[in-house]
């Protein structure tokens, strides 16, 4: 396996072109392009796979490609299989030296610029990586695609993507009107959830509306003053712990949180899009039906 | 007549403070949210903005007082607790207590305290190796060294931590009046108050001290017991700040140096102006720092940085003339 540059594609076309290119590849070959743009060829499936992305851990198991993993960040808690592989550390920023020792001939990297220097350390090694960003839904089916075809079962990717799909569609709340949600991902200082999110996108498919969901970041420190004035319905707070932020005096200025109406969301199906997607709707559905009917 | 001005001054910033915030009001529903706490405009007015323009009021002042105390501690207009690492000292001190999970109001600002002190101690004994005069680019060295090395502990406590308060403490850090509140007033108030008092109280020994050890002794001033005066002050008043606002630069060091130039260098009225001007002046940095990117918030340190920087590079320019 090794790498090729966009530009190299282009020279080798030309050289093909003019009838004095390469001998033609062994049939079995495949290239990617990962979702930094970078192509990597395979000359077969991976057999030895290290995620460095929780939901790319997921999204093999889903794949039917659990028994490929060997090694994952502290981070990868789903399934609970995952759990048995090794850990090597950090998903971001990685200690390379732990990776190469799982011996893994596929990295599935986080596509950051905290990550750009382990990504061409690992490629100088000869290790084929895959930078994924599944940030949203629709990237969670280009890359459920794309790792489908790097372990050398597209059928699957195409029929994990159409069941979730399916699964998604039948959870998602019909018609408009629902409450307004304050989503925080943090409280000191406040960290409101906003439109560039993956919760965002749960949040409107559960038949809510974000507060924030005109902001393009996908979190941001926000002024609690700006809660007061868009006077959310329902306060949502991510975690497993009980939201201590309520008993602050600083908040006592939002409706919501005097009356109580926030309500909580836990587990790692927020975190991340995965497979459980439609779950995590008629999770949050169920949530808000229960807070509405309190 | 001065004082008046400075006055006039601090008070237009708090009511401009007042006027401004995500929430966009006229002066008319911001005096009608302050004749009734209760409605709409009175909770924002109550419950959000005031508690934050008093806490930047103190927490300014603090700062400019104890970066006034310094300058004259160690003779040199370039001192100042965040570019001394007195803040980083309070900083790690803080995490520290939440990553043993002694947080909370009445154990961060102590263990800021701890660190401040130590750090404090370890600038000053470290730069007057040389004994006699605190060489300027010395003292200032040594206080960026100190401050590296205690962010550098702070991250590895922050990286290694599992404890999910320290989630975000790097935001936390970077400094901020997002979550002010009355208690949060309150317990700064509870720190500040005596090192405050004793600082005011110790202006002419402040004055003797600028002038340099010999001259204070000739003139009959303890200069140790003085010193750690102005150690322990600056210290606890940098740990309350830390603590309630996270680190915020360059405050004591713009408006003790435009102050000084207007009033003069004697610290019975530097002192209380100081106070004033330093007060109003990071009232204004946070309603900077709430209002440009609404509903966003900046850090606020990042403002007083934009403020502080070019003017430390000027002085530190001059003290190297």
């Amino acid at each position: 396996m090794r790498l090729r540059s966009r530009a190299w594609d282009a020279l080798l076309g030309l050289a093909v072109m003019a009838g004095c290119g390469r001998p033609a590849p062994a049939a079995r070959t495949f290239a990617l392009t990962d979702d930094a743009g970078v192509v990597t060829d395979f000359a077969r499936p991976a057999g030895r796979v290290v995620s460095l992305v929780p939901a790319g851990t997921e999204l093999l198991y889903a794949l039917g490609g659990g028994p490929l993993l060997v090694g994952r960040t502290r981070w990868c808690d789903y399934p609970a299989e995952a759990l048995a592989v090794p850990s090597v550390g950090d998903g971001l920023s990685p200690n390379v030296e732990a990776v190469i020792a799982r011996r893994p001939d596929l990295v599935l990297l986080y596509r950051s610029a905290t990550n750009a220097q382990a990504a061409s350390r690992l490629r100088g090694l000869g290790v084929a990586v895959l930078e994924i960003a599944i940030d949203r839904q629709q990237d969670f089916e280009r890359d459920a695609r794309l790792l489908a075809r790097a372990i050398g079962r597209p059928g699957a990717g195409d029929s994990l993507v159409a069941a979730v799909a399916a699964k998604l569609t039948a959870a998602t709340a019909t018609g408009t009107g629902g409450p307004s949600v304050l989503a925080l991902a943090w409280t000191d200082p406040p960290i409101a959830i906003g439109g560039g999110s993956f919760l965002d996108e749960i949040i409107r498919r559960a038949g809510a509306r974000n507060l924030f969901g005109d902001q393009p970041q996908p979190s941001f420190v926000v002024s609690i003053e700006a809660v007061v004035a868009r006077k959310p319905d329902l306060i949502l707070a991510v975690g497993d712990e009980e939201p201590a932020f309520v008993r602050r005096p600083e908040w006592r200025a939002v409706a919501a949180v005097r009356d109580r109406r926030f309500f909580r969301v836990a587990g790692s199906m927020f975190d991340r899009p995965s497979p459980r997607i439609a779950d995590a709707v008629l999770a949050l559905r169920s949530a808000l039906d229960s807070v509405r009917t309190r | 007549m001065k004082g008046a001005l400075l006055i006039l001054v601090a008070i237009a910033a708090v009511l401009v403070a007042m006027a401004v915030g995500a929430v966009p009001m006229p002066i008319a529903s911001v005096l009608e949210g302050a004749l009734h706490p209760g409605s709409a405009a009175g909770q924002i007015i109550w419950d959000l903005r005031l508690p934050r323009i008093v806490l930047a009021f103190l927490v300014g002042g603090a700062l400019g007082v104890s970066g006034t105390a310094l300058q004259a501690l160690v003779r040199n207009p370039l001192a100042e607790p965040y570019l001394l690492g007195i803040s980083g000292g309070a900083g790690l001190g803080a995490v520290a207590a939440i990553a043993l999970g002694a947080g909370g109001l009445a154990g961060v600002p102590l263990a800021a305290f701890g660190g401040a002190l130590a750090s404090s101690l370890v600038v000053y004994s470290v730069a007057s190796v040389q004994g006699a005069r605190l060489e300027p680019r010395v003292l200032v060295l040594v206080g960026v060294i100190v401050a590296a090395f205690c962010g550098a502990i702070t991250s590895a406590l922050l990286t290694v931590s599992s404890e999910a308060a320290l989630r975000n403490a790097f935001l936390w850090l970077l400094g901020g009046f997002g979550t002010a509140s009355w208690p949060a007033v309150a317990v700064f108030s509870v720190y500040a108050a005596l090192p405050l008092l004793a600082l005011f109280a110790a202006a002419r020994s402040l004055d003797l001290l600028s002038l340099g050890d010999e001259s204070a002794h000739a003139l009959g001033l303890a200069t140790e017991s003085t010193k750690r005066l102005v150690f322990v002050a600056t210290a606890l008043l940098t740990a309350a700040s830390v603590a309630v606002s996270g680190m915020i630069g360059f405050v004591g060091l713009v408006a003790p140096h435009l102050l000084r130039g207007w009033l003069g260098p004697l610290h019975r009225r530097l002192l209380p102006a100081v106070f004033i001007g330093s007060g109003a002046l990071l009232v204004t940095a946070d309603a900077i720092a709430r209002t440009v990117f609404r509903p966003s918030e900046l850090p606020v340190g990042a403002i007083t940085a934009l403020i502080g920087v070019p003017l430390f590079a000027i002085l530190l320019r001059r003290s190297l003339a």
